[in-house]
């Protein structure tokens, strides 16, 4: 009789409590895979962007233009390496509801500042040499179902139209893809020259600058000197590292994803806390079992591993089937909510955490009963059953 | 019948008494209802004080107008003379200096949050004394108004308490613009207390936008009648506008934060069955403890039926005592914390979570219902059990 077919009948004596034991661990990580993924998602931004990558905004707010003329002044600074700029666009398609994420561009610029790109060269030309050329994104043109040599209608929440209205024509001239999984490619890139000229207002502005620096060390020193040049003037910048205003933006989310994070996360520690103290209750009421099994001459650590592994097991059968079912989960609302959070995924990270907390659920409520097995004394244990 | 009710009664006392003896248990129950109610008068709390901020700014009485096709006012571009023909138009309230329409326009500024210390964004609305005087429940509550033509401005009650460094008689720079804050209003805590305000022509002229608003608020001369005006618009092609009441424009822009309450809803659910796991194996084994003690009740000629009550009344003064539990941690942590967040314009919307009474109700219910629940099947089945298996399986 092997160790393992004892520890499987202790732990299927009674069915029932095995079953809400290990249905409750398997909720408990459902939500931790499934909270602990979205958290991801929503910090991705951050951990994707390029360590010499800077944005340099208007410092009143980010939402204030720039003048054009600042761009050919910042690629004269120093360590600045390219240098392009962005509008935002405020487009939707058909619908005010179906925002599109798009953006005015200088092609060949933007290119080379954004070099996670990847398209096709013959694509890179035909935008390059379309002017009412846009390039889209992988995913979004999955989520509309373009085609390159479609012609889409984008309209505008911000700008209006020369000829009125407030819908641009365009042509896909080329899908792009990231060169990681995770970089959002939810995007729509046009010609800043098409936008400048068929608008009704707006002039010579620009939304953003985006610059990429010879050196990730160099990068306060050019931060500085470009706000230094615009000081005093009628727009003065405010230069930061790509990452640090990712965070920003995601701090202004605020304090709610924070309180939801930790409501989850103390919530999942005391279901832990709960099942564990079943857990530890039930290995303590066999006792007299196990001072029997000592009468029969089992080894204490033969006994302190049994029971260990019992616990262990408990932990993994409802831990790891929770972990499963988050990530069908994820998987199945990473479609539809591609839209807000493109990189929904459960992770190694996040399954290696969850698997990390599921051993020490495991050891924490198996190791105190089966130190007691392994110091009992077969007499007082035999004595406390009367 | 009075022999039933006296049987129950002194069953569930016994129990009740016996508790001490499983310390650990109960407090497993106790604790795992205290989860379930605290998660969701949590979520319960935030939806609340967001809906209170964003629906207590909404007046039926007031349309606001801006061009079709923006969701919000950021996005909205009107023209002085759009404004004179719609001042022009039939459905606006009058009064002695003529019909009450207020053009505003805000541009986005940035604010340290005290939370954090990071910057967010805050809108800094410019509007003239109608506007002013069209937002019936806004009142100072310390210093004075801005004076018009001047760098003058005042801020909201929620600013103050998110941001540093807008208290009055402080200088505020945005850009090559110093600002003097001279005033604190409230308007009976909604969204406009997550406002700056200040002088439209000023906002104008150091902005850059000419002679351009992004919305106007007009005051209807019939409640919530859009009709007239929404004709004038029909009618005169340069009017590209899109009129709504400002009841129905926050309720839209209110519908983001309803989602989080959905979602609160969904994982305190979840997390409620997984609780509920938790705390039906702890009645179950309570209940497999006092096996004997059960047989020999009913050995005595208690009935089945006290039996089973004795058992659900324990487990639902557990879960209550857990829901209480629950409540009052998140009424400590909870009620009247500020917070702020992005909101549909792209500007912080500050407000504060709220436990109103009905929200305790509802924490009281779920703590029922989890007690019942996981007092019921362990109670059927200490009930159904034979006198004699039980004695048996004591030993």
């Amino acid at each position: 009789m092997s160790d393992f077919y004892l520890v499987f009948k202790n732990m299927t004596r009674k069915p029932l409590r095995l079953f809400l034991t290990c249905f409750a661990i398997f909720i408990a990580f459902l939500i931790f895979g499934a909270v602990t993924s979205l958290k991801s998602a929503l910090n991705s931004s951050v951990e994707l962007s390029a360590d010499n990558r800077l944005v340099v905004f208007n410092r009143i707010n980010f939402t204030q233009s720039l003048p054009i003329a600042y761009v050919q002044k910042v690629a004269t600074v120093e360590g600045v390496k390219h240098v392009t700029h962005l509008n935002w666009f405020g487009g939707y398609f058909q619908e005010p509801s179906r925002q599109v994420v798009s953006m005015a561009v200088d092609p060949e610029s933007y290119l080379k500042v954004y070099e996670e790109i990847v398209i096709p060269e013959e694509q890179k030309q035909a935008w390059f040499n379309n002017r009412q050329g846009a390039l889209v994104g992988e995913k979004l043109a999955q989520i509309y179902g373009w085609k390159v040599g479609d012609r889409i209608p984008l309209s505008s929440n911000i700008f209006s139209h020369k000829d009125g209205g407030y819908t641009w024509e365009f042509v896909i001239s080329g899908i792009f893809k990231g060169d990681t999984e995770q970089y959002d490619t939810r995007q729509l890139l046009f010609h800043y020259k098409y936008f400048m000229e068929t608008q009704t207002f707006g002039g010579d502005w620009i939304g953003w600058m985006a610059l990429t620096t010879d050196d990730p060390a160099i990068n306060e020193n050019v931060a500085k000197t470009i706000d230094d040049n615009f000081a005093n003037s009628q727009s003065e910048t405010d230069t930061s590292t790509e990452k640090a205003f990712n965070k920003a933006f995601i701090e202004q989310i605020g304090n709610i994803g924070l309180i939801i994070f930790s409501v989850v996360f103390t919530a999942f520690f005391t279901i832990l806390v709960v099942v564990g103290n079943t857990m530890a209750l039930a290995i303590r009421e066999r006792t007299g079992e196990i001072a029997v099994l000592k009468t029969l001459g089992f080894s204490s650590t033969r006994i302190f591993r049994m029971v260990l592994s019992e616990s262990l097991l408990i932990a993994f059968v409802g831990g790891l089937s929770g972990l499963a079912a988050a990530w069908l989960l994820v998987e199945g609302v990473k479609t539809f909510l591609a839209r807000f959070l493109p990189n929904l995924i459960l992770d190694g990270d996040i399954a290696l955490q969850a698997i990390l907390f599921m051993l020490l659920l495991g050891l924490i409520t198996g190791l105190m009963p089966a130190f007691q097995a392994l110091r009992l004394n077969i007499v007082t244990a035999f004595n406390r059953q009367q | 019948m009075g022999s039933l009710v006296a049987q129950i009664v002194s069953v569930t006392l016994m129990n009740l008494g016996s508790l001490r003896r499983r310390l650990w248990m109960s407090l497993a129950m106790v604790f795992a209802s205290a989860v379930v109610v605290a998660i969701l008068l949590a979520f319960l709390a935030m939806a609340k004080g967001f809906e209170a901020t964003m629906s207590g700014a909404g007046s039926s009485q007031i349309a606001i107008l801006m061009r079709e096709g923006s969701a919000s006012e950021i996005n909205s571009v009107i023209l002085q003379d759009q404004v004179n023909l719609i001042a022009e138009s039939a459905g606006v309230a009058r009064d002695t200096n003529g019909p009450l329409v207020s053009p505003e326009l805000y541009v986005i500024v940035d604010g340290l949050k005290k939370s954090t210390g990071t910057e967010a964004n805050i809108p800094l609305r410019g509007l003239n004394e109608t506007g002013m005087a069209m937002r019936n429940n806004m009142r100072m509550v310390e210093g004075r108004m801005f004076t018009p033509g001047t760098n003058e401005m005042i801020v909201g009650e929620g600013v103050l308490r998110e941001f540093n460094g807008f208290e009055i008689g402080k200088e505020v720079r945005f850009g090559k613009n110093l600002w003097t804050v001279v005033g604190v209003f409230s308007t009976g805590g909604n969204i406009f207390e997550s406002e700056l305000w200040a002088d439209i022509k000023i906002i104008q002229s150091h902005y850059n936008r000419g002679n351009s608003y992004q919305s106007i608020r007009l005051q209807l001369e019939n409640n919530g009648d859009l009709k007239p005006i929404q004709e004038t618009i029909k009618r005169e092609p340069r009017l590209n506008l899109e009129a709504q009441t400002e009841q129905e424009y926050f309720a839209s822009q209110g519908k983001q934060l309803q989602y989080i309450a959905t979602f609160g809803w969904i994982i305190s659910s979840v997390m409620a069955l997984g609780a509920l796991a938790g705390a039906l194996n702890t009645m179950y084994t309570s209940v497999a403890d006092r096996a004997r003690e059960i047989a020999t009740l009913r050995a005595l000629g208690f009935s089945n039926f006290s039996a089973f009550c004795g058992t659900i009344a324990e487990a639902m003064v557990l879960a209550v005592a857990g829901g209480l539990l629950g409540s009052l941690a998140a009424y400590l942590f909870f009620d009247g914390l500020n917070t702020s967040t992005l909101g549909g314009s792209f500007t912080q919307v500050v407000f504060s979570f709220e436990m109103s009474p009905d929200l305790f109700v509802q924490g009281a219910v779920l703590a029922l219902v989890i007690g019942f629940i996981s007092g019921f099947f362990p109670a059927w089945r200490a009930a159904r059990m034979p006198v004699v298996v039980a004695f048996r399986h004591a030993t």
